[in-house]
């Protein structure tokens, strides 16, 4: 099973880049989830026409009691995608990172990858690995491998760079392990040269170049991913042989 | 349990304590300091007359906040390096829950540095004892089981023994002597007077006996994997002990798992039990008493159709106003205000408050014992 978490600044576009990427298994034949690990809960919208799906946070607040099947907090979305969000608690209030935690182990309980049996499980993760509940996706179990989305940005390739040091702290336990950079353009000034020199330093892998596309934008205000709405377009291509590169590398495992 | 007259159960954290208690291992709570006597006194009768490792890890708010899993890492390995367990065991209160502390990763650190068989049980302090004790034994079951060379004829595994829900008067005594007198031999105690090398033969045995929820996990563990069959039921009462001695023999001849206590069926009684769904569903078997588990397992592994779950005081007041005599726990007696009540007292929800008043009823004319 490829099993992957994606990490990244605030704003950099995981969501665009974890919902694509799981329109591209889908669209190759994979059986796929996506698990949304951020309070927003808008990381698979894009996967189901603009139609979100009841975050597991918010339907615990709502009924004062657990789900007892996953069909009360999920939705299939594009190629047959099982879209979940872990939503969070009232802004404000409560613990995040907390929430996290209680939706995997709710997950657990509903016995959600024996029933599902999916070939890819993808976790889009609020930011970054800021307490324990934010690193509950990389933990044995969960992700094996750890995308970082960045730009050429200053703030964002800091933010990569906390991201790649904190996975590296857990070297001792059989946590994931940063797979790569996917270079997500934001058209700032020498962006390539910047996320390869990052990269070479942090001793990483650049997987996937996404270029800045309108198309994206296009696809997103009509609730889509470009797998779906833009198939043939460049940035579409790159998720596409994306998720071909993690396949042939999980067929190599 | 949404309770706000009576008690609720001991937590998840006294279960681990409670199931680990005679094995040899240390128990390691990631708790604030000062909680050990939650866990290890008040729901624990053994603690005066009897030592374990028990030990709380003196978690602050700082070590909480920074996220310190290295001191706790350092902290039970060094212990562990002065006292040499047979095995470490950690298990967790609210505090590192609400933190995301990982027992899997620490208990695999723990384990590398000292070399000892270390395992953690899921636990948070919200759940019940049950599950607690379940996941305890589940732990030991699997890391110390080994198949031996041959099946010891007519010996039976007891799973399910803690005080916390057979006290330490003579009940788990009575029930090894009960097996005796019926021509079975006792192969392992799950985990009361039996050492872990007894336990770590549980795969010899020809049949379990669970009698209480928290055995039914390690019961179906050795089933399946051993394909030693078990028997739900706690030997209470003359009439029910002689049908469990039956069902005994016959998933030894047959090799057939049975739910003892579940094979009845209670119309319009008068009288109902209340308690832990095994001991409970016994009990009701016993004396034709209607059930109402109160905690433990609520499917048909153990209750019957005519069997009733029920964990909430409301709900539970309005049932035994239906009832002529109610036998629970006196923490129930505030909300049993029609019906006569029987006390029958249990550790895992009064802790030790009644505990010179808790009767063996094993294989005993139970009548005449609660004076009904």
């Amino acid at each position: 099973m490829i099993k992957i978490a994606v990490y990244g600044k605030g704003g950099i576009g995981k969501s665009t880049v974890t919902g694509n990427l799981a329109a591209a298994f889908a669209s190759l034949g994979k059986r796929v989830i996506q698990i949304g690990c951020d309070p927003k809960a808008d990381s698979t919208i894009n996967l189901l026409g603009g139609e979100p799906v009841m975050p597991v946070m918010n339907y615990l607040r709502e009924h004062d009691d657990e789900p007892e099947s996953i069909e009360e907090i999920s939705k299939e979305g594009y190629g047959g995608v099982l879209c979940i969000e872990t939503g969070g608690p009232t802004p404000g209030l409560g613990c995040a990172g907390r929430g996290i935690i209680t939706t995997f182990s709710l997950l657990e309980d509903l016995k959600l990858f024996e029933k599902y049996k999916p070939d890819v499980v993808l976790y889009d993760v609020l930011g970054d690995v800021v307490c324990g509940g934010f690193a509950a996706p990389i933990r044995e179990g969960y992700a094996s491998k750890v995308l970082i989305v960045t730009s050429g940005e200053k703030m964002a390739l800091y933010a990569a760079n906390n991201i790649n040091s904190a996975v590296k702290n857990f070297a001792d336990r059989s946590y994931a392990k940063v797979r790569g950079i996917v270079m997500n353009r934001r058209n700032v000034e020498d962006e390539e040269e910047k996320v390869r020199a990052f990269a070479e330093s942090a001793g990483l892998d650049i997987v996937a170049d996404i270029p800045r596309s309108d198309d994206i934008i296009r696809c997103e205000d009509k609730g889509m991913t470009v797998i779906e709405g833009e198939p043939d377009c460049q940035a579409a291509k790159c998720f596409l042989k994306l998720a071909q590169t993690l396949m042939q590398e999980d067929n190599d495992d | 349990m949404n309770a706000k007259v009576i008690s609720i159960y001991a937590a998840d954290t006294s279960g681990v304590c409670s199931a680990l208690y005679e094995l040899g291992g240390m128990t390691v709570v990631h708790d604030a300091s000062g909680c050990n006597s939650t866990y290890a006194t008040h729901d624990e009768p053994r603690w005066y007359d009897r030592k374990s490792m028990i030990y709380i890890s003196a978690l602050t708010e700082a070590d909480a906040v920074m996220g310190n899993d290295s001191k706790f890492i350092r902290d039970v390995a060094k212990a562990a390096g002065e006292l040499s367990p047979k095995f470490i065991a950690i298990c967790g209160s609210p505090m590192p829950a609400m933190t995301g502390f990982d027992y899997s990763a620490a208990a695999e650190e723990i384990e590398r540095e000292t070399g000892l068989t270390t395992f953690f049980v899921d636990t948070n302090g919200t759940h019940s004892y049950l599950q607690g004790a379940e996941g305890a034994f589940l732990n030991i079951a699997k890391l110390f089981c080994r198949e031996g060379k041959e099946k010891q004829a007519n010996s039976v595994n007891i799973i399910g023994a803690t005080p916390l829900d057979f006290s330490v008067n003579t009940s788990v005594s009575s029930i090894k002597k009960w097996l005796l007198d019926n021509g079975f031999s006792v192969q392992s105690c799950f985990a009361m007077d039996s050492s872990l090398d007894e336990i770590s033969t549980a795969p010899q045995a020809a049949v379990s006996l669970v009698i209480s929820s928290d055995g039914i996990a390690v019961a179906k563990y050795l089933f399946d994997t051993y394909g030693v069959p078990y028997v739900v039921g706690v030997p209470v009462g003359k009439s029910f002990s002689k049908k469990l001695s039956a069902d005994l023999k016959r998933a030894v001849s047959e090799g057939v798992c049975i739910n003892s206590c579940g094979e009845k069926a209670v119309e319009n009684a008068h009288m109902i039990v209340a308690g832990e769904s095994v001991f409970a569903s016994s009990l009701g078997a016993e004396l034709g008493a209607k059930t109402v588990a109160t905690v433990g397992i609520r499917n048909s592994e153990v209750l019957s159709g005519t069997d009733i779950f029920c964990e909430e005081e409301a709900e539970l007041e309005k049932l035994f106003s239906q009832h002529k005599t109610v036998i629970a726990d006196p923490l129930f007696r505030p909300i049993c205000k029609v019906a006569s009540f029987v006390s029958l007292p249990h550790v895992a929800f009064s802790g030790r408050c009644f505990l010179k008043d808790i009767p063996d009823l094993i294989d005993k004319d139970v009548s005449k014992k609660l004076n009904l």
